[in-house]
């Protein structure tokens, strides 16, 4: 054989590997041509920021589910927890003068003082997740979802109560409203807070995976807890503060889920566990834990918000988007099961 | 150390089985009375923000005069007749039912003839013939199309009193309409009707988006950042199935910078709920359509108080019956101009 052929047949491999580890974002973009082919006019700075505005709290649930992913387990109770979340700050800030407040006699609260609150609540409940999940062992998958149906529960007594009963919960404190929908111009371009607490967030999660001893054992942890067992690593502790971890960010993202509808109901958060894993998954997080990046999981989300406006953009129909959305989560998980199954 | 555990853990099981069926004791002994009928409520689901209402009028107009017997049939029409058959064992008088599934009237039509119990449906209506099968079942409710018709109508009154929100001055009305669920029976009477409505009073429209929001503020927002990025001040209508969506619209129109100065954008709902009277007053929703909870309780009740006390189903009410018999409690537009009535139906 002589080198030139060899030098080939890399390059071949090459290509082919980059197709494969890149093939998602390919995807992205050939539906970006797609949708622009459609509507021309879906490039523009407006719907760029809008798109980003949207992806970002579903970023910051993405990105507490996903620590919790990479470290082999799951939460099907984020969903109902960011609901929770949303009730609860949102009560506790409606605006003064509003005529129907959940608690009349509420005095006005700086408005992190709520947030800080339900981020200590749903970083209980998510502990005791971990706490199940690392000490009696159970399946995380069945210890979070008994969670989700009890934080479903726990929600709606708080919800549904006199004087007003089951009452989205609205009239938000403008303080409130604003930090999730305010924006600040920076020459010309509008940047929405939202976007801004979305990359604090992911600058903050990077942070702790790649720089931090917590980043190496959850990764241990996540792909043989055995052996990071025998090399020293508490696995009970690193579980329970994972999903701690995660419920902290499902509650910072739950309020601001709550400031940026401009109300709240029980039934708030219903269902977007399933987003936010189903964005992990397509941005390469694996079940079997140990294996992702957080640009994977930005990716991930950036890719369903992309589909998600802009074929609402062009006007196609609602349940032709969840054929193209369940195809990408297939498509996209078979594409990683080969990777998984190369390595091997 | 295990066995400590386990102990602790079934402790905790018992504790809180004990806890909540000792807090369903006290419920059971507040409204049981003793002269007073029992009539046994169904709610299709208790944080349904529209029948949260209507149970607190049934309850406030029950004070005194009968024992409820309140069940939360949590979506589910299984769970609905288990209730209705606990019902009838308890001893019920009638029944006051607001069913889960439409189609399931049938069945629970059979119970109550197999007990000789009289039952009133309310707020999901019934086939007409399985109302027509037994001779002591009756609804109370509403005609669905009619709020699509009060909604355009409150969109006819106040287009034509404001000419300048044809902004292209071209005498056509551009709307956007978020939809509720597609199939869901109100979605599709009050897109249909509420269109008609504006078109028969001789204004010309043109639809330039209609897609589904799922009667959900969230999805309706999104919706929303979407539609005015590619038309912007090309719409000049925003009809909103329900209030909900009707809200998300209102949110994404003021990230956009509406409501502030002269740039407005007209938002009409359905529901009158508390979030969207207080629009109203900050002007920034022109109307919606009030479903009167608290005459729909009230009917709800009077009927079954009677029936169950042996009397007429109308005997001493303010209410008649239609061909299908059943009672119609009508819709009622609101504007700014009568806010104060609906704010009325909250207290």
């Amino acid at each position: 054989m002589s080198v030139n052929t060899i030098k080939k047949k890399l390059n071949k491999q090459d290509i082919g590997h980059f197709l494969m580890n890149n093939a998602i974002i390919i995807v992205l973009f050939a539906l970006m041509l797609v949708i622009i082919a459609l509507e021309p006019s879906f490039v523009s700075l407006k719907n760029f920021t809008n798109i980003l505005a949207q992806a970002s709290t579903r970023t910051i649930f993405a990105l507490g589910v996903g620590t919790i992913i990479v470290a082999k387990g799951t939460d099907l109770s984020l969903g109902r927890q960011v609901g929770l979340a949303a009730v609860i700050s949102a009560s506790l800030l409606q605006a003064p003068n509003y005529a129907y407040k959940m608690y009349p006699d509420l005095p006005i609260l700086p408005v992190i003082v709520p947030i800080l609150l339900v981020m200590l609540i749903t970083g209980l409940f998510s502990g005791i997740n971990g706490l199940v999940v690392a000490k009696f062992k159970v399946d995380p998958f069945i210890a979070t979802l008994g969670m989700m149906v009890i934080v479903y529960g726990v929600t709606s007594i708080y919800y549904d109560r006199p004087p007003y009963g089951a009452q989205p919960i609205g009239g938000l404190d403008p303080r409130f409203a604003n930090v999730a929908q305010g924006s600040i111009k920076l020459g010309g371009i509008t940047i929405p807070f939202l976007v801004i607490y979305a990359v604090i967030a992911v600058t903050i999660m990077w942070f702790l995976w790649n720089k931090t001893r917590f980043g190496k054992n959850l990764f241990a942890v996540g792909g043989n807890s055995e052996a990071a067992a025998v090399s020293g690593v508490n696995v009970g502790r690193m579980l329970i503060m994972v999903y701690i971890l995660a419920g902290l960010f499902y509650g910072l993202g739950g309020s601001l889920e709550a400031a940026r509808i401009g109300s709240a109901t029980n039934n708030t958060g219903n269902g977007y566990e399933l987003d936010a894993i189903a964005a992990c998954i397509v941005g390469g997080l694996s079940f079997s834990g140990g294996i992702g990046s957080i640009a994977g999981i930005v990716t991930g989300v950036l890719i369903f918000q992309v589909i998600a406006y802009g074929l609402a953009f062009v006007g196609v129909n609602a349940y032709i988007q969840y054929i193209i959305k369940g195809l990408i989560i297939i498509i996209a998980v078979a594409i990683d099961n080969r990777k998984y199954i190369k390595r091997k | 150390m295990k066995k400590f555990t386990a102990i602790l853990l079934m402790l905790v099981m018992v504790l809180s089985l004990a806890a909540c069926s000792s807090s369903t004791n006290s419920d059971s002994t507040t409204t049981k009375g003793d002269e007073k009928p029992i009539i046994g409520v169904t709610i299709y689901k208790y944080d349904d923000n529209f029948m949260s209402f209507v149970r607190r009028a049934i309850e406030n107009f029950a004070t005194d005069k009968a024992s409820l017997e309140m069940n939360d049939s949590q979506n589910s029409q299984a769970t609905q007749n288990d209730q209705v058959d606990t019902m009838i064992s308890k001893g019920a008088k009638s029944l006051a039912i607001n069913l889960v599934d439409p189609q399931a009237a049938a069945t629970i039509v059979e119970k109550a003839k197999a007990a000789d119990l009289p039952v009133v449906f309310f707020n999901k209506e019934p086939d007409a013939s399985v109302l027509a099968s037994y001779d002591k079942a009756w609804y109370v409710g509403t005609t669905s199309s009619e709020s699509g018709v009060i909604q355009g109508e409150v969109i006819v009154n106040a287009w034509k009193a404001h000419p300048e929100w044809d902004r292209n001055g071209d005498g056509v009305m551009s709307y956007v309409l978020l939809k509720g669920e597609p199939g869901h029976p109100d979605a599709e009477a009050r897109t249909k009707y509420a269109v008609d409505t504006i078109v028969a009073a001789g204004i010309q429209v043109q639809e330039l988006e209609l897609q589904t929001g799922m009667w959900d503020s969230a999805k309706a927002k999104e919706l929303m950042d979407a539609w005015i990025s590619k038309h912007g001040d090309a719409i000049e209508m925003v009809i909103a199935n329900n209030d909900g969506m009707a809200l998300g619209a209102i949110q994404s129109l003021n990230a956009a910078g509406y409501f502030e100065g002269d740039k407005f954008m007209p938002v009409v709902g359905v529901d009158a709920i508390p979030d969207a009277l207080e629009q109203i007053k900050a002007g920034k929703m022109v109307g919606t359509v009030l479903n009167d909870a608290k005459n729909q309780g009230k009917a709800t009740f009077e009927l079954a108080y009677n029936v169950a006390m042996g009397k007429d189903p109308l005997d001493g009410t303010e209410w008649t019956l239609d061909d299908s018999k059943a009672v119609r409690v009508p819709y009622v537009a609101v504007t700014i101009d009568n806010i104060a009535f609906a704010e009325e139906a909250y207290k």
